[in-house]
């Protein structure tokens, strides 16, 4: 018997597997056939097939063994500017044995990286461009500082549709042998929302408990997996339950370590969403910024945020008196 | 049994004495000069807090270089007579097998009071003539009554050991004595014990004496009795004073350390002005004590701290405009610290767990946390042998797999199904 994280399993081996993201498929694909990489920037939300993308890329350009010629390094565990400096340089530094001259280093999660590493990296790049192609993985490529962009193609992913997100799923749900309503779909889909992974891993987790995966199923898992809600606490604290809303944050960043730069990017999202008059979306806005430079700077998460909530919880006690 | 730890488990060499490396160096070659002849500086003056591992020094550094140490404590050197009487064992010349001899004065803190002044004096001409290396302790060397005999000693500083040195010393004795303890358990306890040594050692033995584990819930009530009226003191000022200066005053005044005091005051300041506008402006103070903590922590320039304590008291105090007093609210201990301590295995395994993901489905520890992990705990719940083929996969270990699982029943189904 063998299982795996079927979102593994089912990772697309080559460009031509990949369902989605017909443009920049081509594009990679032109790039393996002649066998010649530019440094490249892949940016997009989750689980839309970033990584699956440069992994495809380097077995089409070097086939089986392609692992001896490319390395994945993540930039969220080995952040800072010591790892540019060493692992990268001496990776990037060695000839590639073969009949392509250069390797590859994926970068993942590169917008984690600190703006000094960024720096080192540049130099880096410029350096080993003959034996070393990098391919940057990151959510915004905003993060990424100007001169590494410009010395990159950039590559631009988007979410998957529901009709290619559906066929990818039809086909593990035969292989695995698997029963499935088409509301589990419909299901899925809604809160993945194109996220192929969190597709994947839910879907996987559904079949685990053994039955038909219907829509209930599937809420059911995706309200276990995701207890921290960021959307949860700002309504509480609008509610003007701040000591709730403080606990759900503390629960967040400790229990679920979830970092604080994703929870105050969440709350900016939600607070430009929500039905608060304009004037208060503006100097909410002012709060969060604050709060964001802040801990970039390395002040404590909860504190910072817990002053948040408070406005929060200001916020919705005027709305509530009419203000 | 009935040992005291202090006594059971007191360094044995120069080494297990935690912190003072450079003082322990400066007495060991003080020591070394007086084989080539008495040097210039007869006696030596230790001095600092209690327990910062002054006589213990002497003792270890006595057994190391091979002296026979003759220890006096107070009541031998109180009065002028009293020295007189030992006064002739400091000038007599090595001892009867031929090592050489060391006298120890410790404590002399008590020296010359209102019974004899004639008791320094005394002191000092021993000093002058002493030919066997003398050495005294006391609390406070500055004192004026030390004036005098300061000129014929080498002074040596005793400070305080480092929180982390601290926390070494409590965590070798917790190794010997087969205790599993929390680095949080231990460092609050060194904390509160002001980073004095021997009564960190004596709380430890209290707390921990007979037990496997100490987490931090163990020690917690440490903060008991006068400690813990301290900290409610300051907070029902700060709280309900109204009063800038005086809520400002109940802080500096307090013993206590800041950084703890800070974490009680974030706990409880929602519990206790929770008119929303008054909450807003109680919260913001905070967060920019926060900030300038963080400017400490990061340029360790501590006369910032004023500013920590003044928006974390003064401006937590006139926050109170418009919220109501009602009735009485009991503090709450910090639930910040109490997680911090409870979650660490936890965070540590998520970790180690986290690495293992990586190598396998290409996504960071961080991450996997939030994206894999919760997953993973919804198939071992429910499905032990899609889980058995997972860790197999992952290559988990069993705490990894009693993790997921949640309990031990289902943790031992999937190890028998990886068989």
């Amino acid at each position: 018997m063998s299982y795996e994280m079927w979102a593994e399993k089912y990772r697309p081996k080559s460009l031509n597997d990949i369902i989605n993201q017909k443009e920049i498929v081509e594009r990679l694909s032109s790039f393996a056939k002649a066998k010649n990489v530019p440094h490249c920037i892949f940016a997009g939300p989750p689980g839309t097939g970033k990584t699956t993308a440069a992994l495809c890329l380097a077995r089409d350009l070097y086939g089986k063994g392609y692992r001896e010629h490319m390395m994945e390094l993540n930039a969220s565990d080995e952040r800072g500017i010591k790892i540019v400096r060493e692992t990268v340089k001496t990776f990037a530094r060695t000839r590639s044995i073969g009949e392509i001259p250069f390797k590859i280093l994926i970068l993942d999660e590169a917008d984690n990286m600190t703006s000094d590493a960024q720096q080192a990296l540049r130099r880096t790049m410029e350096r080993f461009t003959e034996t070393c192609r990098f391919i940057m993985i990151a959510n915004y490529s905003g993060k990424i500082i100007e001169p590494l962009q410009s010395r990159c193609a950039p590559f631009r992913f988007s979410y998957m549709t529901k009709e290619d997100q559906d066929r990818y799923l039809r086909n593990i749900i035969e292989k695995e042998n698997i029963k499935i309503l088409d509301e589990g779909y419909d299901a899925i889909f809604e809160v993945s929302e194109g996220d192929l992974r969190k597709a994947t891993n839910t879907i996987q987790a559904a079949a685990s408990m053994g039955k038909v995966i219907d829509a209930e199923t599937v809420y059911s898992v995706i309200g276990r997996a995701n207890p921290e809600d960021v959307n949860t606490m700002i309504k509480t604290a609008m509610k003007g339950d701040f000591l709730e809303a403080r606990k759900q944050l503390r629960e967040m960043i400790m229990k679920y370590g979830v970092a604080g730069s994703d929870i105050v990017k969440q709350i900016h999202t939600a607070v430009f969403r929500s039905m608060l008059p304009d004037s208060w979306k503006v100097t909410l806005s002012e709060a969060i910024g604050e709060a964001d430079f802040r801990m970039v700077q390395g002040a404590d998460v909860e504190v910072q945020l817990s002053a948040l909530l408070a406005r929060m919880t200001e916020a919705g006690h005027e709305l509530k008196r009419g203000g | 049994m009935s040992t005291t730890w202090t006594q059971k488990h007191k360094p044995q060499t120069l080494d297990e004495i935690v912190g003072n490396r450079e003082a322990k160096h400066k007495l060991h070659s003080w020591l070394k000069s007086w084989s080539n002849g008495i040097p210039k500086k007869r006696a030596a003056f230790l001095h600092g807090t209690p327990g910062v591992g002054k006589t213990v020094t002497v003792e270890t550094l006595a057994k190391e270089l091979n002296m026979e140490l003759v220890e006096k404590n107070a009541s031998d050197y109180r009065t002028a007579d009293a020295i007189k009487r030992f006064a002739g064992l400091a000038s007599q010349y090595s001892t009867l097998f031929g090592g050489s001899r060391l006298i120890l004065l410790d404590e002399v803190d008590g020296i010359a009071g209102r019974e004899d002044r004639g008791g320094v004096r005394e002191l000092t001409k021993v000093l002058k003539t002493a030919r066997n290396p003398l050495i005294l302790t006391a609390n406070d060397a500055y004192n004026p009554r030390f004036s005098t005999i300061r000129k014929y000693c080498e002074i040596i500083e005793f400070k305080k050991p480092t929180i982390r040195e601290g926390v070494s010393h409590l965590k070798r004795i917790c190794t010997k004595e087969g205790i599993a303890a929390d680095e949080e358990a231990l460092k609050f306890i060194v904390e509160r014990a002001g980073r004095d040594v021997r009564s960190a050692v004596n709380d430890l033995q209290a707390l921990a004496q007979g037990k496997t584990r100490l987490a931090m819930e163990d020690v917690t009530w440490l903060a008991g009795r006068d400690r813990k009226e301290v900290i409610f003191n300051v907070m029902r000022t700060i709280m309900y004073s109204k009063d800038s200066w005086e809520a400002k005053k109940a802080v500096s005044s307090a013993d206590v350390d800041p950084d703890m005091l800070f974490h009680w005051i974030y706990e409880n300041t929602p519990y206790h002005i929770t008119d929303p506008q008054d909450l807003v402006k109680a919260m913001y103070y905070l967060s920019l004590a926060d900030i300038y903590r963080k400017r400490i922590r990061d340029t360790q320039y501590w006369t910032l701290l004023k500013y920590v304590i003044d928006f974390m008291s003064s401006g937590v105090a006139v926050s109170r405009q418009r919220t109501k007093s009602s009735g009485w609210i009991p503090f709450r201990f910090p639930e910040k610290i109490r997680m911090l301590s409870r979650t660490k295995g936890e965070r540590a395994l998520q970790k180690s767990m986290g690495m293992k993901i990586w190598k396998r489905c290409h996504i960071s520890a961080t991450r996997s946390t939030k994206e894999v992990m919760p997953y993973l705990k919804i198939i071992f719940e429910n499905n032990p042998e899609m889980a058995a083929g997972l860790s197999n996969w992952l290559d988990l270990d069993e705490d990894m797999i009693e993790y997921l699982a949640g309990n031990k029943k289902r943790t031992k189904t999937i190890l028998a199904k990886l068989e």
